[in-house]
């Protein structure tokens, strides 16, 4: 529904944006996601029309966008800086859009009343904007967005500056209500679990470029590459740089400065036979995919030292040194380890991701519950 | 080092009451997290101990050595902030000494104290370079580093990793926590973030209101709670709460939410001898501790209808409504369901925990 063909934006010599293609669907819950800097921001300015391409083009439902001015665009958004009327009260900055669309009064009061319910700020309604908290302030413009009908809203870091608990419970209040009314939404942000908790697909990008566009479960389990494989996930994935090497016959990786060896898989044998090794192999490791287990046995077959562990209460977290890599495992609360004890890890090519220059070519092998 | 000791500590500004008298030991070598949401108190009771606020009443001790008159630099504390400046004309090593050499170390010293942080801190490749020469995560550990090499008797920080990434935040953990368990130092910790205060601490001061709300190890305030307060602030997805009335059903002791029958657990037997259960009871559990069922059964005996289903990769979070509240669980990553989907709930008998519903005190302890 809504095309982005080869966006750039650059100011100066900064290129913000750089040569950007995605497409969202039609009621698609869309999340731009990356870091600080990423163009984030700047896409969703292009997208809304606040800001003009350096080169590119947009399509809205097969018409291009180039001469729509913003107000000719029926998308509705939420800025990260809030811009709430502060000379109306809550009520009237929720009841603007609807009022500046002719909808009757008793329309907008059941609406206004409605969207105020679900974001919690019933009690806000007759106060106005400066005597408001921020997190507070982030509600009302996110209801003023969502309160109308638009065919997208474009939401740069909506919830962002609420604390951890209200966030969480908004998360699930956005993903309900953008469902209810089958919403096309784009909704940029830097949190990962929020990126995969509200989105149909994730737009992964860094450095105005786009790093991958998949569903929740593909940047989860089918990382493109380290970038995002290191930025999806909590605990973030550990990675490990590895030599490659055959020896008596077998493929094996060696961890640098140690003397372990770490079976490599078919994929990756095949990859240096076609490619020749590539200057940098990392493994990758997610928390959750390994285990720690206090004695070797057939599987836990890896050596590493107790750099240190951390109590999170239904689970702990243990961070084990292998040579210089530093390589973090989920324990359940009832398995114990000291500093400097030997925990071994059950690093078969099954439960690692390989990195070849940067980019993916194994990936675990897909578990069931 | 020293041990810290908080006596009826009290800070008022004006007629606002930041810290309520709260008394508290630290002993010495202990890492301390002091846990709350903002405006809780904790970054003034710190600031008192660093001696950077006045005291309105009370005492605190230094190894027992009363310190409330003594000024905030001959209390030979070091607090540590977020950003650490560099000097860019020195080399990593000279950063790292400057501190020492302006507390006329001798060269000896220096050089040992210095390889010592160093070695724990995986920074003795780099102790020849420039700042600038260095990536943004060295220089997190070098600016770590420097503040850590003068020994104080108190190391105090507040909030210094909060606004790093992810990835760079659970790094610096580590290094942290490794640093305490080598160095020994007395260190005291301000957090709002629940999982930093846990992941690092010996023990938690759970902070609310100007008020010490509980102290006790990770552990403890996880899983045994004084109230709900701490109940709900400790643990992501927060802890779920649910209205129930004690009763009795069929010669059994039950709780009852609006005509749903909920087993009492088994810690509570004591309380139910000694008839010592309220009316009126708030039932806590965590979202890791409840179990979904499709299907009704004698497990899964309570209904809940599907709100909002949020996969995350390694788990999926269900928000769903047991009648008007909304409840979150937390599953199997691929776990799904359609919103408006019934599912039948279990809670986990030995994880349930109670209150009474007036006091928000907790009533039993998790065996």
């Amino acid at each position: 529904m809504l095309e982005l063909r080869s966006l750039t934006k650059k100011f100066g010599k900064t290129v913000a944006v750089n040569n950007l293609s995605i497409t969202c669907k039609e009621c698609e819950f869309l999340v731009i996601f990356g870091p600080a800097g990423a163009g984030k921001t700047t896409t969703l300015r292009l997208i809304a029309g606040i800001l003009q391409p350096t080169s590119g083009e947009m399509y809205f439902k097969g018409q291009s966008l180039a001469n729509v001015p913003p107000e000719g665009r029926n998308m509705s958004m939420v800025f990260e800086n809030y811009a709430l009327y502060s000379h109306l009260s809550v009520y009237e900055n929720l009841a603007f859009p609807l009022r500046a669309r002719r909808y009757r009064d008793d329309e907008v009061q059941r609406l206004v009343q409605r969207m105020a319910g679900i974001l919690q700020i019933s009690e806000l309604l007759d106060r106005r904007p400066g005597f408001l908290s921020g997190g507070q302030r982030q509600r009302v413009a996110l209801g003023r967005a969502l309160i109308r009908e638009a065919d997208v809203y474009l939401l740069d870091e909506p919830i962002s500056h609420l604390d951890a608990k209200l966030r969480h419970r908004m998360r699930g209040e956005l993903k309900a209500m953008c469902a209810e009314k089958d919403a096309t939404v784009i909704h940029v942000t830097h949190d990962s679990r929020e990126a995969m908790a509200l989105s149909d697909r994730v737009v992964v990008i860094n450095k105005g470029r786009l790093m991958q566009l998949g569903s929740p479960d593909e940047i989860f389990y089918r990382p493109a590459n380290e970038f995002v494989a290191g930025f999806v996930g909590e605990p973030p994935m550990s990675f490990m740089d590895m030599e490659y090497a055959v020896e008596d016959g077998q493929p094996v990786f060696r961890i640098s400065e140690n003397d372990v060896r770490l079976p490599a898989s078919s994929e990756v044998e095949a990859y240096v036979k076609e490619k020749g090794p590539p200057d940098t192999f990392r493994l990758g490791v997610r928390a959750v995919d390994v285990s720690a287990s206090p004695s070797a046995d057939e599987i836990h077959n890896v050596p590493g030292e107790v750099f240190v562990t951390e109590t999170l209460g239904h689970r702990n977290l243990l961070t084990a040194k292998l040579g210089k890599n530093l390589v973090q495992v989920v324990t359940p609360p009832e398995l114990t380890f000291e500093v400097k004890d030997t925990a071994w890890l059950d690093l078969g090519p099954d439960n690692l991701h390989v990195f070849a220059n940067g980019l993916a070519i194994a990936h675990p092998r897909p578990r069931t519950s | 080092m020293a041990s810290v000791t908080l006596e009826k500590l009290w800070k008022k500004y004006g007629d606002v009451e930041a810290v309520c008298g709260i008394s508290l030991d630290i002993a010495d070598g202990e890492f301390m997290s002091f846990l709350g949401p903002s405006g809780c108190g904790k970054s003034s009771t710190m600031r008192m101990i660093a001696g950077l606020e006045e005291i309105t009443s009370g005492n605190i001790y230094f190894d027992g050595d009363l310190v409330n008159k003594v000024r905030p630099r001959d209390r030979n504390v070091a607090m540590a902030f977020e950003t650490y400046a560099l000097y860019p004309t020195l080399n990593v090593y000279e950063n790292l000494a400057f501190p020492l050499r302006a507390a006329r170390w001798s060269d000896t010293d220096v050089d040992k104290r210095v390889r010592e942080i160093a070695r724990i801190l995986e920074i003795t490749d780099l102790l020849d370079r420039r700042p600038t020469h260095l990536s943004g995560g060295q220089q997190q550990s070098v600016g770590l580093a420097r503040a850590l090499t003068r020994a104080p008797r108190v190391f105090l920080m507040d909030e210094p990793i909060s606004h790093l990434d992810t990835r760079q935040r659970g790094r610096m953990r580590a290094y942290l926590k490794r640093l305490h368990i080598e160095l020994g130092y007395t260190m005291i910790y301000v957090t709002h973030d629940q999982e930093e205060a846990m992941a690092l601490a010996d023990r938690v001061a759970v902070m609310d209101l100007g008020l010490l709300r509980q102290v006790g190890t990770p552990d403890e305030i996880f899983h045994n709670p004084a109230d709900t307060f701490v109940a709900g602030f400790v643990g992501e997805p927060p802890m779920n709460f649910l209205e129930c009335e004690y009763g009795q059903e069929e010669g059994r002791h039950v709780l009852r939410h609006n005509g749903i029958t909920i087993k009492m657990p088994p810690h509570s037997e004591a309380l139910v001898q000694r008839g010592a259960i309220p009316q009126r009871v708030t039932l806590g559990i965590r979202p890791f501790y409840i179990d979904i069922g499709l299907e009704k059964s004698a497990r899964h005996t309570i209904p809940a209808e599907v709100f909002v289903v949020e996969p995350l990769g390694d788990m999926t979070v269900v928000s769903a409504n047991v009648l008007e509240t909304r409840l979150q669980i937390v599953t199997a990553p691929d776990f799904r369901a359609q919103p408006k989907q019934t599912l039948w709930l279990a809670f986990d008998p030995a994880r349930t925990l109670l209150f009474d519903a007036e006091t928000g005190h907790a009533l039993t302890n998790q065996a």
